[in-house]
């Protein structure tokens, strides 16, 4: 909210000053550009470029054409797309209310629900999916309360596409209502209150004062909640069924399993081209929220 | 520069220096062990070997690191390899359930220490069934077997061969479910078994070097077929769970009456009270699902090489020994004469006269994905 000021410890008042700056972005910086920026590079190049039959490196695209051919990898990419985009739409129909609970409730309750809201962030994925099997699995929790109650057992999510479907919203929660809830910081109160002054109901307050102001921390929302969902690993790990796999499981079968480096990159190049996506909504909003301001 | 900037990196690279050292060698009279075995096998190290091992070599201590299953200690070890051509230090110095034919070309480097050669006054005490190559040594071993619910299947209904198993899955669907192949043998091995079952009940048709995709593939297709038949059988019309320790949740919450499952994973959960006293063990007869001998390799130019051999000849003590029957609920890596004459008579019943095993390398490895692309899907679950 204040980039206005950072900007100017790097400003160009004095030179040493200037200095320190640079050299405070220049470790971020660089390790990104080593570690990230660098192994995307090589990974692009090594699955575009491979010994041919006779062994002298060549242009290819040998190994996107299986992938892009083979029926297995394509449904395994279908389930990861259907998983992030119905995770994306649950997340937003969930944490949306909580948010604006959270930014116009006041009192002990509220801040109950903020720590409710907030736990999953604490709770490391691997004890989640053992906690999952144990409450949703069969004879679980659940069937033991529906047992009680002579009510019929659930039909598991356990080992199905919805187990860590369930699973990862649970533990997106706590990112995306953090997000909406900074977003919300900006609706002040007195604009919520001179809509409420000429009439406007709750809905209208919603739609025409809040939503406007709030579209793009929905989508960084969910940009990061893809981003984290596309990647995820342990939850389909656990949780999923055999086939089809989530890409993350995919990918890391393919290349310990199988020691089959090429195939497995070229999984790995698949999917981040599907994150980019979402990776320049992010900093296409950022960019033009600093914009705005500056 | 200003007096701070030098600051700054003067003491970032002091931080630096003091880090260095602790990263790049491994260290005198640490032994670096690593293992791709479950956490039951971890738990017996830190627990009963580490501390009878550094009692008794005082000075020497015991780095017990988990390299998470066989692919990664491969990694750890293609490591050694490398450091083997460049004169490095490996940082390791004992792998446990380890394969001196892996990595690819590991052999051939000559990066195993050879144990018929390194003077271990326990050799001559191991158990026949599990002689290999001298670049593998054993001290353990265990074998897949069926667990089943005896309130819900008595224990003299069981089925004690394939064809019977198979009736019973059919009879009783929903009530048996094994693990991926890849994620736990309990699994992998009832998928080999069904291998089998498929090419005359053979194991020696599969070796480490004779797997071929035009006479290999065909074989293993044919175990695929027993299984995808069997797939709406199981719990949820062909459900699949990713590990052993899954598997026995399923059968510690009743979900289902029957599971493959690790003869010592099975025994120490029904000591430790996760699987009922109500549990039941049984093995085929017509032939065994596979099991084996869990084999350790020593790198030669590991830094504690000594100390390494040393460990490894402790192992195959009587004490570490009786401890793995009572303890671990394995089976000793050295003939049943050289453990005490109580444990042997107790568990003369499963002492086993012969353990089937099956191949790493290609046929595991074509096994594991052809089970993925053939069995696993194809089930059309909601129907």
């Amino acid at each position: 909210m204040t980039l206005g000021a950072t900007s100017d410890i790097v400003g160009t008042k004095t030179q040493g000053r200037g200095l320190i700056g640079l050299l405070l972005v220049a470790i971020p910086v660089v390790l990104v550009a080593w570690m990230v920026i660098y192994p995307i590079i090589s990974a692009v190049v090594t699955t575009l470029w491979m010994p041919d039959a006779n062994g002298t490196d060549a242009f290819t695209l040998k190994t996107y054409r299986f992938f892009f051919s083979d029926g297995y990898s394509l449904a395994n990419l279908q389930l990861t797309l259907w998983t992030t985009a119905l995770c994306g739409i649950i997340l937003l129909v969930v944490c949306l209310p909580i948010a604006l609970y959270l930014r116009f409730a006041k009192g002990r309750l509220a801040a109950y629900v903020q720590g409710l809201a907030i736990f999953p962030l604490f709770v490391p994925s691997i004890i989640l999916s053992y906690a999952f099997i144990r409450v949703l699995g069969p004879n679980g929790m659940v069937d033991i309360i529906l047992n009680a109650m002579h009510l019929p057992k659930i039909r598991t999510p356990y080992l199905t596409p919805w187990g860590p479907l369930i699973g990862l919203v649970w533990d997106h929660i706590p990112l995306t209502v953090l997000i909406l809830l900074a977003g919300l910081g900006v609706v002040s109160d007195a604009s919520v209150e001179a809509a409420r002054d000429v009439g406007a109901g709750r809905f209208r307050v919603f739609w025409n004062i809040i939503l406007p102001k709030l579209g793009n921390s929905i989508l960084v929302a969910v940009s990061f909640a893809v981003l984290g969902i596309f990647s995820s690993f342990t939850l389909p790990y656990v949780l999923g069924p055999a086939a089809p796999e989530m890409m993350g499981p995919f990918m890391q079968r393919t290349f310990r399993d199988l020691y089959d480096a090429p195939n497995a990159i070229t999984q790995a190049v698949i999917s981040f081209f599907f994150c980019i996506v979402f990776g320049l909504f992010y900093v296409r909003s950022v960019v033009k929220n600093q914009r705005g301001r500056g | 520069m200003k007096r701070r900037d030098f600051m700054i990196s003067a003491s970032a690279a002091a931080a630096g220096a003091a880090l260095l050292p602790k990263m790049a060698f491994a260290a005198a009279n640490r032994i670096d062990w690593y293992t791709s075995s479950d956490q039951n096998i971890i738990d017996f190290w830190t627990n009963i070997i580490k501390p009878k091992f550094e009692a008794a070599n005082p000075g020497v201590t015991l780095n017990l690191v988990d390299a998470g299953d066989s692919a990664g200690l491969q990694a750890i070890e293609a490591r050694a390899v490398a450091a083997l051509a460049s004169k490095a230090d490996p940082q390791a110095d004992f792998f446990e359930g380890s394969e001196a034919r892996l990595p690819p070309g590991a052999l051939e480097a000559g990066v195993y220490v050879d144990f018929s050669k390194a003077g271990l006054s326990n050799y001559s005490k191991l158990n026949p069934l599990a002689a290999d190559i001298p670049q593998n040594i054993t001290y353990r071993g265990s074998q897949v077997l069926l667990a089943y619910d005896t309130t819900k299947l008595p224990a003299d209904k069981a089925p004690k061969t394939w064809a019977d198993l198979v009736a019973w899955i059919k009879a009783n669907p929903g009530q048996f479910i094994y693990n991926r192949p890849d994620k736990g043998g309990s699994g992998g091995n009832f998928v080999v078994r069904a291998i089998w079952e498929a090419n005359g009940r053979d194991p020696s048709k599969f070796t480490v070097d004779n797997y071929k995709p035009e006479t290999g593939d065909p074989m293993l297709q044919k175990g695929f077929d027993i299984l995808k038949d069997l797939a709406p059988s199981l719990m949820d019309q062909g459900a699949y769970t990713s590990g052993n320790t899954q598997s026995i949740q399923l059968l510690s919450q009743g979900a289902v009456t029957m599971i493959p499952a690790w003869s010592d994973q099975a025994l120490s959960a029904i000591k430790t009270g996760v699987l009922p006293e109500t549990t039941g063990l049984v093995q085929l007869s017509d032939l065994a699902l596979a099991g084996g001998f869990t084999k350790n390799t020593i790198p030669v130019n590991g830094v504690n090489k000594a100390q390494a051999l040393k460990l490894q000849d402790f192992i195959l003590t009587e004490e570490i020994q009786s401890a793995i029957i009572t303890e671990l609920g394995g089976f000793p890596g050295v003939s049943w004469d050289y453990v005490s004459k109580d444990l042997h008579d107790k568990y003369k019943d499963v002492i086993p006269a012969s353990i089937p095993t099956w191949p790493g390398g290609d046929w595991d490895k074509n096994m594991k994905d052809g089970w993925y692309r053939n069995v696993a899907p194809n089930v059309d679950r909601n129907a």
